[in-house]
This record gives C-alpha cells, structure tokens and sequence, in this order.
C-alpha cells in the first residue's frame, strides 16, 4: 500500500507534466512542478486546524476596548457602536493581558477584552457538580493564543486614498458572502475557486505521509479550502468517517464479516467478494473496487482511530454535558483524537491539515443574543470553549505543540449598525491558538482604532475621523474606511495570514511563493506569530 | 519513470490479495468461475445489424441503450430489437423535445417550468429545475395531462453531455437565485443537441448564463483611465474546455508533438488577452444603454415588482451588443486594433490583415463576435475535441484513436450541416468499436457509470413513480409581503420531487451527500470531472483515462453507495403517505418510488431457499441492468447468497418474503464493479 500511494501521487503528477493533463489550468502547473521538485518528508508531526466561521464574524465586536475610556468612545452614548454595548463590568474573565505598547499590544495603548459572550460556561455535570468550561481568554493570557487583526481579502496593499479615488486591484465582489469565503479559501480563486491553499498545502506535503490517512479531512462537508489540484479532501462526519451501510457493525471496526444484521451478514460478504481487490476481469473494475476497498480501509482506520483515542471529556476540554453532537465543539473534539492516534507510534502519518465549521455569523439583526452572554450562551461562547477545549485536550497528552488552529470567517463587518445588527464588511480579526504559537500577544497592523501612521494604515481613527466624500455622500460616520458605512480596508492579507502558517507547517519559502502568487506585491512575507 | 521493483512488489501483492480472498471469504467455486461477462448471456457476435433487426440480442439492444439513453428498460430493449438501429435512431431525431422551459410551438405552458408557475402558481426554485431534468431523463408521461409521452432520450443524453463540457452550475451565487436562466441555458443544449456545433456555441456564448457564470456579461472594453481591462475568463474557457483545448491534436485526437517531442500549444496568454477584447460589450438584453448612455454596468438581472419585466425575465433572451463598450479596434490606445486570435493554416482575417486570424479594426459586437467564434469554429483541433469528449460521455473512457478520426471525419463533413450533431452523434453510436468493442477490448473497454446515471437507470429500470406529496393552498395577497406560494405535489406520479431528486442528488453547497451529482451542479467549469483525470494506479501506469472516478473519492463511493442501498431497500409505492401537515414528517415534496412487487414472479415461486431458487432474478436483472454481461462468478455469488433467502425472512411479518430477495439483488448489483463499469 505504502509503495503504491507514493507512486500513485508520483505518476498523476508526472502524467501531468507530460501533457496528459490537457485540461489543467496553466498556472497550476507550476504547484506541480514544486511537489515533484520539494519531495517533502518530516521527522516530526504537524497539523493545521482551519476553523471557519460561516457568515462574516463581527469580530470588532467580539474583540473591543476594555480601557474605560476606549471602551467609553467606542460603545458610549456618542461612540462608535452605541447600540451594540456589551456590558463591561461582565468582562472581568475575558480581559486579554496583552502588553498595552509596543509589540504584541493592539497598538493603541489600551487594553482589549474578548465579549463576555466568550468568559467561561457555567454548567452542572451529570453528578449536579458546578463545573467550568474551557475559554479561550485563559489560553491567550496563558501565552498559548495570539489574535491577528485586521485580516482580510487583499491582491495588493490598498490605502483609503487609493480605495476612493483610484481603482486599485481588489478582490472581485468584496461583501458578497460567497465569493469571500471563495477567496479566504482559495487567495485568490482564480475564476472559479479551482484549488484553495489548504489543498495546495496538501498537494504539496502529501508525499510525506506512508499512511493511507487523508492528507486533508473536512469535518462538516467540503469547501474550496479542501481542493488541491492532486489531493482530493477526505470528507467525514463531526465525529465518524463515513461507511458502507450495509457493512457496518452494530459496534467496533467495519469488517466485511460485521452486518448490521443477521439477515444482511451473507449480503455483506457477497459484497465483499464482489469487491475484492484485483479480481475483476476489467481493469476499470479493478480500479472501482480498489477506490472502494480504500475508502472502506480509511473508514476503518479513522474509525479506528476515534474509538481509540482518549474521550478528551473533561470539563475544561469537551463534557458531555455541553456538547451539541454535531457543531464546532465535537468537530474539534474529533480532529484532537486523530492527532493523538496519528502520534501513537510509527504511524506514517507526518502532516495533517483539518477543516471545521460553524455557522450563524451573519449577524444583521440581533447580534448580541446571537453572540452571547453569560448564562445564554451563543456562537461566541460555543467558539471560546472548543478552540480552548482543542488545546486543553491535546495538552493533556503532550501534544499542544503539534497542531496550530486558526479562525477565518467571510469577512469582518461594518462598524456602522443598523437595527441591532451589522452588515458585510471586509477586514476582520482572527484567533491563532497552540502549543507553537507566540501567545499573548496582537499581531497585524493594531486592532484598528489607532492614530498615527504605524498602525492601520488606512484605518479609522476615533482620534482622527476620516468622513469620506462618496457614492453616500459625507458620512456622519467617525469610524469610515471609505465607503461610507464603515467597512475597514485590511492592513493583514489573507496571503501573509497563511504563509505565516505554512511556513510553521514546513513549507519552504520558494513554495509559498508558488502557492499564494499574489504573497509577492507585500513586502512583509510573514507575520510572528506562530 | 515507473520503478521495476515496485511493479514486481505489486504484482506479487495482488496474486497474494487474491489467493487471501480465495481461502479466507469466497466459497470454492470462485477460483474457477470465470470474471469476464458471461457468454451464455450474451449472444454473441453477429455483425453489426444496422437497419436489419434479426441480428439484435436482448444483450446488444441493451448495451446501445445504456450508451444513448438515461437507462435501458425492458419496454425499450424490445422495442429496439424489433425496429433495429438505425430506425431506433430515426425515431429520436424527430421525437419532441422535451424543454424546461421553452414552449412547444402553439402550446403555451407545455414546458414543465411554465405550467407548474403559469397554471400552478407555484415560485420556480432550483428544485423545480431538478425536477424539469428529470422529467427529461426519466421519459415517460407528462404530469400535465400524463398522455404525451416524453421519448427523445437520445437528445436529453446528448444535452446531459454536453452540459458536461459546456458548463454551468447553480453552485454560482447569482446563477442559483435564478432557476429561469439555468433552465433556459439548458433548453440551449436541448435545442442544439442535433443541431450545428457552431450554432452551440454562439448560443451558449450569447446566453446570460454563461454570461454571468465566466463573467462576458457585461464585461467591458479597456479604460486607461480607470485602470480597466477586459475580463479573460471566458476568453479562456471557450478555447481551452468547448472548442480546442490546449494543445495541437492530430485528426484522431491523439496530441502532436514538435520536433523535440514536446506538445504544441493551441495559444497564448496574447491570444486570450486578444479573444477578451472582442469579448466586450456584451450584456442583458433589456439594458437601457441606448435610451441611458453610460448605463451599461450599472445593468442587471430583472428581480420583478410592480412596472418591471417579471423575475428572471432577461436572463431568457441572448445578451446584445452595445457599441460603446465594445472594443471594435477604434479607441486606440485603449482598443486592440488588429486582434491575432487563433493562428492555423487557413485561418481566416479581415481585408487588409496580413496574418491568418487577424479581426482588424471597424467592426460591429455582432460581426466581431461571429469572427471570433467562426475563428474558433474552423480551428482543426475542434472535431477531434469535440468528438472524442462525446464518445468519452457516452460510449468508453479509451476510445481507439481510429474511432475518434471516424466520428471526427463525420463532424467535419457535416460542418455546415444544420443537423451536424445528428451526424456526430449517430456515427458515435453505430461505430464498429461501440458495439464489439467489449469484445476487441475486454479487460479495458468502457465506462465508470457517473452516479447519476446510476440512479436515472434505476428508476427507469423500475419504472419509478413520485408519490406522497401535498396540495397547500396559497395564503397572502399575489405581490405582497408574506404571500406564500401553493404547493401542489399530491397526486402527482409524474412530477419527479422529493429529497431523493434534491437532496441526495447533491442539490446542496454540501459535497458529499448523496451522490454528489445533479444537473447543472458542478463545483467548477471543470465539470464534476475532467476529461483527463486518470485514477492513480493500475490505470495510471496503463495511461488510461477514467474522468467518472475523480468525483467517486473515498467519501463519495460510500455516500453514494448508500444512497443506492437506500433506493433498493426502501421508497416503495406502497408505503403509506402522510397527509396530516401537523405532524412533523410532513412530507410536502414526496418522493420518487419503485414498486418493488413488480419483480415478484421472478423472484420466487414457493417458499424460497435452495428449492425455490433466485437463477431468474439474477438472469434478468444481468439483462435489465448489465446488458447481460454479469460473470458466471458474480451469478455465483448472487445466486449463493440470495438462494438463502425464504419465507421466513419475510419482514414485516405477513409481507412477500421474496422482497427480500429483490431488495438485496437491486443492491448488491447496482454496487458491484461489474455493473458499475459500463461495457
């Protein structure tokens, strides 16, 4: 097996080059021509966790000024966001203790802190016992989570002049919900999201890995994150791999022996014998029956693999009492348990790239119920508690350092609101957490509400309100990147957000350059945070 | 390239897999029956009989109907047998076609989209699409007076393929809100399936569709001034997946190579950026740019309401020309005044160019767009192109480069011909290799079946029906807030609705459920596959193309897999429907069933077991649905099992015993290799 599945990856890209492949975009053959010439192999473990957020995350609300002069300006009576206050004197657990200056602060002198939304969950376990969940504000101020800010779609730098009065490159259709989760993905998808960077990621480390595990599994369907141009991403349930129904066992592995039933036991092995590996007269056959004799094996061996692992169910990891069954929490709760079993020995397993999502981002109407707070939990909450809870399960078995997890989400939103709500907006701020990553600290160009020209080069200023002169005529707006309704102009591309993360997961720097060709127009390649 | 060793180390593998299943799992009789289709089911090799009928078998009939149509049926395979080929063919050339949502003429709202929002008063949604394809696919009945039959197969197969090489796809967020414009790029491919393919393609190009999908709508010619440039993607996309792909090929399809071995590029990023010049001024019809100069990207799809063209109106007329935003070569330096496109021996220019696919300055949209495509259209690398990725669809993935020039020399001499198509088509079906090349080919002919051709073969095998489903009256005022539209699914066998032509056909952003495919639904303009996607392995090494597997990934094979299991076991006409709309399965939508107890007779005749064998099931299920191609070894193993099967199986107690055995044939057929590669 071991054998085949390098040549097979081998010959696909060989055909490739040789002209088989007539239908390849042109420029995908140079990430070909990277995985033959990189022939990457690890001595180590590593995995990527991409967790998107469904729906465009205000994360200016989810991440806000706790200095109470900051936080005056921003959600008082004449501030920012009047009627989007959250409650201060509820965020005593979520403050983020971040130096307030210099670097690693968000780059405005004062302190932030995360919505309370996020602060830890009260709830009674099974014996009545009051326990505490996970959040994600004790593993950033423990130095195990870092924020990215302002992060979004770009092809090159764009300042706010630019913006309103040229036409510089831009992402095509900036707020549309589909086309920038297409571009977060993919950066930039060309025509159509062909490929996104985690599966050109993968193309690229595939050859690294013996094991027949997927290089890349989604958890909760595909998305263009997961296509590379060879590697095709694995697709399970939050918390099982997909199986053949009629073989599947009541418990315990899938095995050609295990029917459902007593009835379908003589089915099951007609089936199996039907499939049976290298058999069939037609060499399409043989191909059909090793697909499926493979995805019966994964299965198993994911299955496996779960069923192994320890139940990371402690109360500051995933407890069952607070489990959806389905959502974010067991999707991550999964993906700790294959990194344990890939860690279990010789496993061939060296590199892993996961994706996990949720949704109910998109937060027009009712966004502070829809985030949370304490006592009525809400996305926010169910965020905090299952990226700490990742971490906090994998620290329990030594293993925090191998994998990194990091949030996108479409974009961020509008600083304006509009009826307890806000609208598509384009930069956003973004959570990095692992036992890798430079913890306790902002990274990017300042969370946005700094005068001055180091930080948010285009970015609003409560200090220094830019009205803009537009298609809305001059906005009365103090927070107004440009066009009128407050939509912030990323200073972080998506492109150095990423590289940073493929450079962490072993890519060399030349292929970076291949996988994100628009990374070449920043002058800074990568960001420090992991 | 390939590694000595490591083709020894796999050899010696397989013979030792092979020897592990003989001892371990598969009863004695496996090491001795023979895995090639069996010769007592097929009748043989007898000539091909193309205007005569007595040389035609079950077997054969049903082998060319699994390559012309959405399934052979029994009705059908007869039907065939008596009237012979070439007369078959005849019948589909000239049968009706069967629209989305394009009246028949004189008969307004015969096209199911029309009646069920014209009559019914229904809101058109994708779903309803789905349900239009499949109207198509399956034949039969129409749901509005269920006498006229729907029997152009042929031309709904040859749609379906193309479909798959000039693509679009509801995954598109603008195209998904408007079934219309999906429906009526459809209707495109419906109505040229037998036409001219230079007919095809200026249909597709002009259509609002395609417009919007690879982004000609409304795309521009260039603005200094504004930094703007003309839009490349289906300046691309026409060349490289509808006409000539991107490399030179030889009249048989195979790929020229230059002096040093290496393949000849068709064109470069010059040529594209040439084509997406003239490529410009293009947008909806009913855009006010004439009477509102300047207007022009400022239009867009019609969305209804009081005082305007109804929802989706625009996206059901071509898209026109508008001379100020198009680059005819004059506004220099923003204009291309002499525009190479393809370069070829022959090639035609405009007067005063001086090289061979030139389009110089002065012309209208319209002429400069009939240059560009007549430009394409003579391109010598198109029938080969064009004709290989039909017969990939229909007939084998490794069609003999012979084959290919044959149907290439027929799509050239018939280049002019209104019925080109026709020609290509039929010259693709009654092709030598087509019909033996099972026999020529044994271990390498043919196809991987795509999943949905799968579940239309099995409906139509079983004469599939839509049952369950609701009549909900309409509630609100028509053109108010809050007006909810009437849904009228009871009562309705022919509208083909429900979670299993939707949901399970992969009608969702979620990949991976069901079985992944659904008209229309690609992920990308790549298709749900490509044309040459090789599997790894075995067919790698052998060079031989399989596009169907790329989309059956380890995931998929087993969501589709139970997908089939769930359509064998279970959706039976006699299940009893909900008609309370209280409780909570509801089913508005219903669903498309079988009838299970039609196959009784052959199932049984006693009490079952050994005594009471399942040999005539098997034998004509290997007819209806493996063109009487089933190896001794796999009746052998059917019959081993289903054998085992008697009345005390029956479940629940006091049913047919002998649906047992007809749940588990369906199932354990349509999921074997050997009926999956269709041969």
């Amino acid at each position: 097996m071991r054998c085949d599945r390098r040549k097979f990856i081998h010959d696909t890209i060989c055909a490739a080059l040789g002209g088989a492949s007539l239908y390849s975009a042109l420029g995908n053959l140079q990430v070909l021509q990277a995985a033959v010439r990189a022939n990457y192999a690890f001595s180590d473990y590593k995995a990527l966790v991409c967790v998107f957020l469904y729906g465009g995350n205000d994360s200016f609300n989810t991440i806000v000024p706790y200095t109470q002069t900051a936080f005056n300006s921003f959600f008082g009576s004449n501030g920012v966001r009047p009627a989007l206050a959250l409650n201060r004197s509820l965020m005593t657990n979520t403050v983020l203790s971040a130096p307030t200056s210099g670097a690693g602060s968000p780059g405005d002198g004062n302190q932030y802190a995360l919505n309370p939304a996020m602060a830890p969950q009260a709830y009674k376990d099974s014996k009545g016992a009051s326990q505490t969940s996970a959040d994600f504000a004790s593993a950033f101020n423990a130095g195990s989570a870092a924020i990215v800010s302002n992060v979004g779609t770009l092809v090159a730098p764009v300042t706010q002049t630019q913006y309103q009065n040229g036409n510089p490159a831009l992402p095509p259709q900036l707020y549309s919900h589909a086309d920038q989760e297409a571009y977060w993905q993919a950066s930039p998808p060309t025509n159509q999201p062909v490929t996104g960077w985690g599966g050109r990621i993968a193309d690229l480390v595939a050859s690294a890995n013996t094991s027949s595990a997927p290089v890349i599994t989604g958890l909760n369907g595909q998305d263009a994150f997961m296509r590379g141009q060879d590697v095709n991403g694995y697709i399970m349930n939050a918390n099982s791999a997909s199986t053949i129904n009629l073989l599947q066992g009541n418990s315990g592995p899938l095995t050609c022996a295990g029917a459902a039933n007593a009835y379908d036991s003589g089915a099951a092995q007609a089936f199996c014998n039907l499939q049976a590996s290298g058999t069939q007269a037609n060499v399409l056959e043989r191909t059909l029956a090793n697909t499926m004799n493979h995805s019966i094996a994964t299965a198993n061996l994911i299955n496996t693999a779960i069923g192994s692992a320890p139940a990371f169910a402690s109360p500051n990891e995933f407890p069952p009492e607070l489990s959806t069954g389905y959502d974010l929490d067991v999707q991550l709760q999964t993906v700790a348990q294959l990194i344990w079993a890939a860690n279990q020995g010789n496993t061939g397993i060296t590199r892993q790239v996961f994706f996990v999502t949720t949704g109910g981002y998109d937060t027009h109407g009712d966004e502070l119920a829809t985030h949370g707070s304490p006592g009525n939990p809400g996305v926010l909450s169910l965020l905090s508690r299952s990226l700490a809870g990742f971490y906090n399960s994998l620290n329990s078995v030594g293993l925090a350092s191998k994998a990194t997890a990091f949030t996108c989400s479409d974009f961020g939103r509008t600083m304006t609101s509009n009826n307890g709500g806000t609208d598509h907006g384009w930069g956003s701020h973004q959570f990095v957490i692992g036992g890798a990553v430079q913890g306790k600290k902002f990274y990017g160009n300042g969370c946005g509400f700094a005068a001055g020209t180091n930080y948010g080069v285009v970015m609003p200023s409560l200090t220094n309100p830019t009205p803009p002169a537009n298609v809305y005529g001059s906005s009365p707006n103090l927070n107004d990147s440009g066009d009128g309704i407050g939509r912030i102009i990323p200073t972080t591309s998506v492109d150095q957000y990423a590289a940073t993360l493929a450079r962490w997961f072993g890519i060399g720097d030349s292929d970076i350059g291949l996988i994100f060709p628009n990374l070449a127009n920043f002058n800074t390649r990568y960001l420090s945070f992991v | 390239m390939a590694n000595p060793g490591m083709l020894r180390l796999r050899a010696r593998t397989a013979v030792l897999a092979a020897l592990l299943v003989g001892a371990s799992a598969a009863p004695v009789f496996a090491q001795t029956l023979s895995h090639f289709p069996d010769p007592i089911f097929h009748d043989g090799y007898n000539g091909l009989a193309v205007s005569g009928t007595a040389n035609i078998s079950a077997s054969d009939a049903s082998r060319f109907l699994a390559q012309s149509t959405f399934g052979p049926t029994d009705a059908d395979i007869a039907s065939l047998r008596s009237i012979g080929y070439q007369a078959w063919l005849n019948q589909q050339f000239s049968a009706t076609p069967t629209y989305e949502i394009t009246d028949l003429p004189g008969k307004t709202n015969s096209a199911y989209l029309h009646w069920i929002s014209n009559v019914l008063g229904e809101q058109i949604g994708q779903n309803n699409r789905q349900e239009a394809w499949f109207l198509g696919a399956l034949g039969g009945p129409d749901p509005q007076n269920g006498i006229a039959a729907h029997t152009d197969q042929l031309r709904q197969r040859v749609a379906f393929a193309l479909s798959e090489i000039l693509v679009v796809s509801d995954q598109n967020p603008l195209l998904d809100g408007f079934p219309q414009g999906m429906a009526w790029y459809y209707d495109i491919l419906i109505r040229d399936a037998f036409g001219n393919y230079r007919q095809l393609l200026q249909d597709v190009t002009l259509s609002p569709a395609m417009g919007v999908y690879l982004n000609m709508l409304g795309n521009q010619r260039a603005d200094a001034s504004q930094n703007l440039h003309p839009d490349e993607n289906y300046a691309r996309e026409i060349n490289q997946l509808f006409s000539i792909g991107l490399v030179m090929l030889n009249p048989d399809g195979s790929v020229q190579l230059d002096s040093s071995g290496k393949p000849i590029p068709t064109y470069n990023q010059s040529t594209i950026t040439n084509f997406a010049h003239v490529f410009t001024g293009f947008t909806w019809s009913d855009c006010d740019e004439n009477t509102n100069p300047g207007d022009f990207p400022n239009c867009g799809p019609d969305y209804g309401g009081a005082g305007n063209p109804p929802y989706g109106d625009n996206f059901m007329h071509p898209m026109v020309g508008f001379a100020s935003y198009h680059d005819n070569g004059t506004k220099i330096p923003d204009d291309i005044a002499h525009k190479q496109l393809l370069y070829y021996t022959g090639a035609a220019m405009s007067s005063g160019e001086t090289s061979p696919g030139t389009l110089g300055p002065g012309g209208t949209p319209t002429t400069d767009l009939a240059f560009a495509l007549d430009n394409i259209y003579n391109h010598p690398n198109v029938a080969p192109f064009v004709s290989k990725q039909l017969i990939m669809r229909l007939v084998t993935s490794n069609p003999s480069p012979a084959y290919v020039a044959r149907v290439a020399k027929v799509f050239n001499d018939n280049r002019t011909s209104t019925t080109q198509m026709q020609a290509v088509v039929q010259a693709i079906l009654l092709d030598p290799e087509a019909r033996y090349g099972q026999f020529w080919k044994p271990t390498s002919f043919g196809k991987l079946r795509e999943p949905l051709l799968t579940v239309t073969h099995f409906w139509r095998a079983m004469h599939a029906v839509h049952s369950c489903g609701a009549n909900i009256a309409a509630s609100g005022t028509p053109g108010t807030d809050g007006y909810q539209y009437p849904t009228n699914y009871g009562s309705q066998p022919y509208r083909y609705a429900g979670y299993s032509t939707a949901w399970s056909t992969g009608l969702t952003t979620t990949y991976g459920v069901g079985v992944s495919q659904a008209s229309l639904d690609a992920l990308t303009v790549f298709n749900f596959f490509k044309p040459s996607f090789m599997p790894p392995g075995e067919m790698t090494s052998a060079g031989l193309l399989g596009p169907e597997f790329q989309i059956q990934t380890d995931s998929v094979i087993a969501s589709s897999n139970n997908t089939f299991q769930s359509l064998a076991y279970n959706l039976d006409t006699s299940e009893t429907c909900d008609e309370n709309p209280n409780d909570q399965d509801f089913d508005t939508y219903g669903d498309v069933k079988i009838n299970h107890a039609q196959d009784l007779a052959l199932a049984g005749s006693h009490s079952g077991g050994p005594t009471d064998p399942s040999d005539r099931l098997i034998a004509a299920y290997s007819a209806r649905f493996m063109s009487g191609q089933m190896s001794p070894y796999m009746f052998a193993q059917l019959k081993s099992y289903l054998d085992t099967i008697d009345s005390s199986w029956a479940y629940p107690t006091g049913s047919d015993w002998r649906l047992q055995r007809i749940y588990r044939a369906l199932y354990l057929v349509l999921s074997s290799p050997e009926y999956q590669i269709q041969k």
